[in-house]
Formats: structure tokens, C-alpha cells, sequence
């Protein structure tokens, strides 16, 4: 099981060495191309940072800003993809157990 | 910025004397080309497509026939009708054209093999001799995100597969294709500084403010007669002018990718004709509420696609910059 709040310190100090912004300006709820921390090079260089930090691939259809709007958006989005995945790995186990 | 003096309405960019405005973009041409630049004439480098088309145009209604030529720059990727619509625009303003096929320089930049391995560390099942690839945004232009370009190959029996390019792809199969560009622009250089000419530049206002060309490519001229014009104005203009009807029922393409791609698919995710209106509504502080009654969108949509705009003019403000010293 994946610890949210673990999942969201590691988005912070990845935005953190990857923008000019210091820790307190950015609270779990900034809304990040709002205040313009992520253009559009920022944007695919986060989707790779979470590929390779959580084995998360994003899809076309899952480039939403809904998923992407903040560390909040970013943390549920990592968290139900790891989740949907462990649970489509436990079916395929059940499946071949049977 | 120009300052807000009428209401917003569908008609708003209309050209209302179109002779005035060619007039003018071709005293200042002159001017600029005979006192300022001091060169005797104009290289304009012609792919078939409306803007290049309407240049030439003007620059020979500027300058005389006798005093620009026009310089085709195929390679392999380019469309046959790219060079056979630019050879019937030549003949119809009598201007001298000389046809370079770039493939070999692109070759020999590895242009082809650079992008093509790109390609082919996203989808290991790419066949460059078979298949065609192109870059593209798939979000709308009003969700509120940053466009990220998505890769898709057309497979020989027509199948099409797209995925999210990662980082490292993208900017390998951009560079290497930008070797197109900027070999065009070495080309028109040779010509133009072999006959003391300058190079007469070709993009539009959305290309030059929302960062639609490449650095030192096409981006590298001397002169931009249409820069200030919005793209609905270029076909206004178009017409006034002469420019075969086939150019201008042409849909604008990239003619980059080997895969066909419109310049709305490859970059500006909407109609010209709605993209000249919003962009004039933003760039002079029009309120969404007003644009969003006379187009029949809603407010909210109308924010996302100014701020998305916003965005593109931020981020490619590196493009138009001079180097810093």
C-alpha cells in the first residue's frame, strides 16, 4: 500500500529542484500552471519523473488538468494508478490460481 | 498592444480596403529592403502554401519581377503538390525560381536517421521505410494544461497508433527535424547573398507570437512583410493579389512529418478563422463574457483557450529573443 504523504513529498521535492520555488510558497493545493511553476517541457519532464519515480505511465486520455492541477491532483492520480494496477495484478493471480 | 475601440464581432479583422494595406506593406518592403537593408532584391523561399505565396506576391508587387526569385526547397517528406503549386505561383507572378532538393544535406545532418531512432525507442514496431510518423497535441486548446505532443505512426495498411512521446523522443525528433528548417534558411542565404538580395521571411503573426517556427530557421530573415497579419487576413490578401485558387483552398499543412498533418492538428488545435478572432480578443483585453456571446461558446472556455495562449507566447519567448550579450 502506498503512503499518500510519501507520495506527495516526493512530488514537492521533485517541483522544488525543478523550479526556481522554495519550499513554503508551494502548499499540497498550489495550482501549478496557474502560477506558472510548469510550461509545457515542465509538464512532460514531471510525467517522466513520474514514470520513473513511481512505474506510473500517463496516457494521452489521463492528460487532464484534473490530474494535474496540483501536488493533491498529482498524489490521487499516482495513487489510483498504483492501485488499479495492484488490483488488476491480484485478479490475473486469482485467475491463474483457479 | 492595440487599444480597444469597437465591440467585438465576428467581422472584426476584416480588411476593409485590402489595396491600402498591400500598398503600404509594399512601401514599407521597399524601403526596407532597398534603404534600410540595402539589397537589390528578394529571396523568398516557396513551399506551395498560402503565406509563402502572398510573400512572393507582394515582394514582386514591391520590388518587380525581374527583382526576386523564388527558391523551392523540397525534400523527401515534402508533398508533390507543394512543388507543383509553387512552380504555378512562380509562373504566375513571371518570377525566376530555382528548385534545391534538400534531402541529401538532411542526410548528411543525420536529420532522418535521428528522428527516425526517436521514433522507433517509442514504438520498437516502426518500419521508417514503410511507415509514417508525426507529432501532434491531442488535448483541446480549452482544458487548462499545458499542450504536451503525442507520437503517431501510420503502419503501411493504414493503422494508427499514438502514445504520449516521453521527454527525451520529443526533443530528439525535434531537433532533428528543425535540420529542415534551418537548412532551407542556409539555402536562401546562398542565394540571397550570391545576388546581394534579402531574404524575405514568410511567417504570419500566430506563427511569430505563438512560437510556430524554428529558430534560425524559418525564423531567420531579414524581412517579415506579413508578420503583423493574422491568418484570415493573409487569405484576404491572398485574393486581392492573384494567388492561385488552389493555394488558397489548400488546408495548411506542416509538410515535415512523413504522416500528413494539418497545422491545426500539429499546433493550433483550432479553426484559423476562430484562432485570429480569439487571439485579436486577448491580445486587446476583450472580456470573455463578450467573446464568449458573439462565438456561442461558454465564458469558461473562452478563459482556458486565453490563458492557454498565454501560456504559448510565454513559452516561446526564448524563440524570438536576439542572442543575450
Amino acid at each position: 500500500m502506498i503512503d499518500n504523504k510519501e507520495v506527495k513529498e516526493k512530488i514537492l521535492q521533485y517541483i522544488l529542484g525543478a523550479t526556481s520555488s522554495v519550499e513554503n510558497e508551494i502548499k499540497d493545493d498550489t495550482l501549478l500552471f496557474e502560477e506558472g511553476l510548469f510550461d509545457s517541457m515542465g509538464l512532460l519532464f514531471l510525467i517522466d519523473f513520474i514514470r520513473d519515480e513511481f512505474q506510473v505511465e500517463t496516457k494521452d486520455d489521463e492528460l487532464v488538468v484534473e490530474n494535474f492541477a496540483s501536488i493533491n491532483s498529482i498524489s490521487a492520480f499516482i495513487i489510483n494508478k498504483i492501485e488499479l494496477t495492484e488490483s488488476n495484478d491480484s485478479k490475473k493471480l486469482v485467475i491463474i490460481h483457479k | 498592444m492595440e487599444l480597444k475601440t469597437k465591440s467585438f464581432s465576428k467581422e472584426i479583422l476584416n480588411l476593409e480596403n485590402i489595396e491600402l494595406v498591400c500598398d503600404e506593406i509594399c512601401q514599407k518592403l521597399r524601403l526596407d529592403i532597398k534603404t534600410k537593408l540595402k539589397r537589390r532584391g528578394a529571396v523568398v523561399g516557396i513551399s506551395g502554401g498560402i503565406d509563402s505565396s502572398v510573400v512572393l506576391a507582394l515582394a514582386t508587387r514591391a520590388l518587380g519581377k525581374e527583382n526576386v526569385i523564388g527558391i523551392l526547397l523540397p525534400e523527401r517528406d515534402s508533398s508533390p503538390d507543394s512543388l507543383m503549386l509553387a512552380q504555378k505561383l512562380a509562373h504566375k507572378f513571371g518570377v525566376r525560381t530555382f528548385v534545391e532538393d534538400i534531402t541529401p544535406v538532411l542526410e548528411g545532418f543525420g536529420c532522418y536517421k535521428r528522428r527516425d531512432e526517436a521514433v522507433a525507442n517509442v514504438f520498437s514496431e516502426f518500419n521508417p521505410i514503410e511507415d509514417k510518423a508525426k507529432i501532434e497535441i491531442k488535448q483541446t486548446i480549452a482544458q487548462n494544461i499545458p499542450n504536451v505532443f503525442s507520437l503517431t505512426i501510420v503502419k503501411s495498411n493504414g493503422f494508427h497508433i499514438s502514445t504520449l512521446l516521453p521527454s527525451k523522443e520529443y526533443l530528439q525528433i525535434v531537433a532533428a527535424t528543425n535540420f529542415k528548417q534551418r537548412s532551407r534558411m542556409s539555402m536562401l542565404y546562398y542565394y540571397a547573398e550570391s545576388l546581394h538580395y534579402s531574404v524575405v521571411g514568410t511567417p504570419n503573426k500566430h506563427e511569430v507570437e505563438q512560437g510556430f517556427f524554428v529558430k534560425y530557421g524559418d525564423g531567420g530573415a531579414d524581412v517579415m512583410p506579413i508578420g503583423h497579419l493574422y491568418k484570415t487576413q493573409v487569405y484576404q490578401l491572398a485574393e486581392y493579389l492573384g494567388v492561385p485558387q488552389q493555394i488558397i483552398e489548400r488546408t495548411p499543412t506542416t509538410d515535415t512529418y512523413s504522416a500528413e498533418q494539418t497545422q491545426e492538428e500539429f499546433f493550433y488545435q483550432m479553426p484559423f478563422h476562430e484562432m485570429d478572432l480569439l487571439w485579436y480578443a486577448w491580445e486587446n483585453d476583450y472580456k470573455a463574457e463578450e467573446v464568449a456571446l458573439v462565438l456561442n461558446k461558454e465564458s469558461k472556455e473562452i478563459q482556458n483557450i486565453f490563458k492557454n495562449f498565454e501560456r504559448k507566447q510565454k513559452t516561446t519567448e526564448y524563440l524570438r529573443l536576439p542572442p543575450i550579450f
